[in-house]
């Protein structure tokens, strides 16, 4: 049944684009093969011309390496191995993503983008890592992986690692001291003095998240002065649409200015609604949930071989420049296949736009480019005989 | 360094060269009469540890002093070290971590921050520290040290004084605790100091005795591998975050346990005071504060750090809190 996927992969891995992984042969390798349920791991390579080669015979549906190196690779259990160290990887995917069930593969992956840009921000600035520490990798499914190569990372243990996840996601962040109460004069009744306080929002140059807050919440305000969609913004965040009618009209010039000032003495409602959609806007929606799925904290997970190929897409787990990123399209770049013409039935009514060229496609047969061919029959939306 | 500096700072690399430089043997530290006061100071060091938790500030009025004081700490060491209990040298690090840091927060930036980068940290621009080294020190299981809550930028955290301090207490006590697993101590240790040695052991296995209470009706094999995590580091005395307690102790009491019982499973934690204890126990399950504490469930366990992923099975991928799993496991047993 998947003849022709195993072919197409075949005629790809005869001449692939692999980008090996340092400390090449301390790596664990694990494939899954055409037709088995079973991953085959605990396999490790001495050369490159090895795992080539393997993947020129043996053709693998997916391919995957360590994230973890080891003293000795392809020992069979974890402590055989001998733990050495692991790079730090980040899982964007669009399956977390809120509405993303609605969209079709291609918005689905600018949602994805969004998030990945964010995270970024986070690695470059915050973390401080150099752009020649951080690798994207489109993952030649729904998302992107980050890998941390940082030489200060490779030791860090689980615990670390999920404090660094925390940090991204926003995961305990201590909401309640982001405003602070400050005395801006104070006022004599008699003999009495007493403080007029005003509510405090960090300033926008404050490092770590109290910084990124600030900045998020000015450009809110801005959002919504600027457009006429303030108020179902404000709706988004449950608030009534009479109370954010109300809102929308004492948000006045001198308030705004008041909050690009600092100041948020608004009412508590108002303030809970900028710290809530400021929180979403910084926080990174990374996958941590799910207990069966790899993510950051393990230190002995595995991770797609670059330049190896998606088994229901055909696509490649494809390198993205830093720089290169907003350009970046996983339906161009990351099609390794060709032109040809291969005769498909279709299941069920699909529409994408793939090599710049709109598909729309209904359920019988069609003849389609290649390229399509094997991307319709690795998700299944079309057999080829 | 000056020597009075040093008597503060027993385990700083300067004051270990003043004991080099005395060139006197370990045998004559031991038994010479002119390091007397030295060894009674030593002695009392690890008393104190026992008995308060924390090793005392001494008063140094002069070089001489200051000299006995420098010598107390290797003395101390070879006491703790030649005793042998697990439950001392986890109690006597601390307790020295802990005298570290009340002379440390009265130091300037610079003195504070030099400490930190003997200690291999990694400071730069006056109280700032790489983020690595933060995690690897900080208290993260408490909200207010989550690296999400500090002012990160470029890599590095700022810091107050007094926090870069709590962390190099925290490192100092790791450290000092490793070393103390790795000191052989001379044999005349037990000569030395025959009766205080015997009258110690005797003390600390009582404790150890303590420890192995039954849990009464309370099932440990039917806990959640986070409870089970808890409960395995209270009974041997590795000192447990607080918000750790708090998850075990209203476990604890939810599945039916009275506070002298979970008090009995605290008694061996190396900062465990009876009294303080049970308050917070009576805190906790509502006698004192009218409050009943509910058990956090699996998400704040895992905010927390409390949750042990890799030992994660498959009830716990069903439930989201601690005792719906506990719950689960006595019906399908039954």
């Amino acid at each position: 049944m998947n003849d022709f996927l195993k072919k197409a992969f075949q005629s790809y891995y005869l001449k692939p684009e692999i980008s090996f992984p340092e400390r090449f042969s301390r790596r664990e390798y694990a494939f899954i093969f055409w037709g088995e349920k079973q991953m085959v791991r605990h396999i490790s390579f001495k050369r490159r011309e090895e795992l080539l080669s393997i993947l020129r015979r043996r053709v693998p549906m997916h391919a995957y390496y360590s994230s973890a190196y080891y003293e000795k690779p392809d020992a069979p259990t974890m402590n055989e191995k001998n733990w050495m160290g692991a790079d730090l990887i980040f899982d964007l995917d669009a399956d977390h993503l809120p509405g993303a069930e609605k969209m079709d593969y291609g918005e689905m992956l600018k949602l994805v983008k969004k998030e990945l840009q964010k995270l970024l921000s986070f690695l470059l600035d915050d973390f401080g890592f150099g752009e020649k520490n951080v690798e994207i990798y489109f993952s030649g499914g729904r998302g992107y992986h980050c890998h941390v190569k940082h030489p200060e990372v490779f030791q860090l243990g689980s615990q670390e690692r999920r404090e660094i996840v925390d940090y991204i996601t926003g995961r305990g962040l201590d909401a309640k001291d982001i405003f602070g109460e400050k005395v801006v004069e104070t006022k004599r009744y008699g003999e009495k003095v007493v403080p007029i306080k005003r509510l405090e929002m960090p300033r926008p140059d404050e490092p770590g998240w109290r910084g990124r807050i600030s900045r998020a919440i000015i450009e809110t305000v801005k959002e919504i002065r600027k457009g006429d969609k303030g108020i179902e913004k404000l709706m988004e965040y449950g608030i009534s649409r009479t109370r954010a009618e109300k809102i929308m009209e004492s948000l006045s010039d001198e308030r705004i200015k008041r909050i690009e000032e600092g100041l948020l003495d608004q009412s508590p409602e108002i303030r809970r609604f900028f710290l809530k959609s400021a929180i979403d806007e910084v926080a990174v929606s990374l996958s941590t949930g799910k207990p069966d799925e790899p993510v950051t904290s393990d230190i002995k997970r595995l991770i797609r071989l670059p330049g190896s190929l998606h088994g229901k897409t055909g696509l490649r787990v494809q390198a993205v420049k830093i720089d290169e990123i907003e350009e970046f399209n996983p339906l161009d770049d990351a099609v390794v296949f060709g032109e040809d013409k291969v005769k498909v039935k279709v299941t069920r009514p699909f529409k994408i736009k793939m090599k710049g060229e709109n598909f729309n496609l209904t359920p019988g047969e069609a003849e389609v480019p290649e390229y399509l061919a094997v991307f319709l029959a690795g998700r299944k939306i079309a057999e080829v005989k | 360094m000056n020597i009075y500096i040093a008597a503060k700072y027993p385990f700083l690399k300067e004051a270990k060269e003043f004991v080099r430089r005395e060139e006197v043997s370990t045998e004559e530290i031991l038994h010479d009469p002119l390091y007397q006061r030295a060894r009674d100071l030593g002695m009392q060091r690890v008393n104190e540890a026992i008995e308060r938790g924390m090793v005392g500030n001494y008063v140094t009025a002069d070089e001489t002093d200051a000299l006995m004081t420098i010598f107390s700490y290797p003395i101390a060491r070879m006491i703790v070290a030649g005793i042998g209990s697990d439950f001392l040298r986890s109690r006597y690090a601390l307790a020295e971590a802990k005298r570290a840091y009340s002379s440390l927060i009265k130091e300037d930036n610079d003195f504070v921050s030099g400490m930190a980068k003997e200690f291999g940290i990694k400071v730069t621009d006056g109280l700032k520290i790489y983020f690595t080294d933060y995690l690897k020190n900080a208290p993260t299981w408490s909200e207010k040290w989550k690296l999400v809550n500090m002012p990160l930028k470029n890599g590095w955290v700022e810091l107050k004084k007094v926090e870069l301090a709590r962390l190099i207490q925290e490192n100092l006590r790791s450290r000092l605790y490793n070393e103390l697993l790795d000191l052989r101590p001379p044999a005349s240790i037990k000569k030395v100091f025959g009766d205080d040695v015997i009258r110690i052991k005797n003390l600390m296995q009582r404790k150890e005795m303590e420890r192995k209470v039954e849990i009464g009706k309370a099932s440990i094999s039917k806990f959640p591998p986070c409870m089970r995590q808890l409960l395995a580091a209270a009974q041997s005395g590795v000192n447990i975050p607080h918000v750790g307690r708090f998850a075990l102790v209203t476990f604890l009491h939810s599945i039916g346990m009275e506070t002298d019982e979970i008090l009995r499973l605290f008694s061996k934690s190396p900062d465990y005071n009876e009294e303080r204890s049970r308050y917070q126990i009576e805190h906790i399950t509502g006698k004192i504060s009218g409050t009943e504490y509910k058990t956090p469930g699996c998400s704040s366990i895992k905010t927390w750090g409390l949750c042990p992923v890799e030992k994660m099975d498959d009830i716990c991928r069903k439930v989201s809190h601690p005792l719906t799993y506990y719950r689960y496991k006595w019906r399908s047993k039954k």
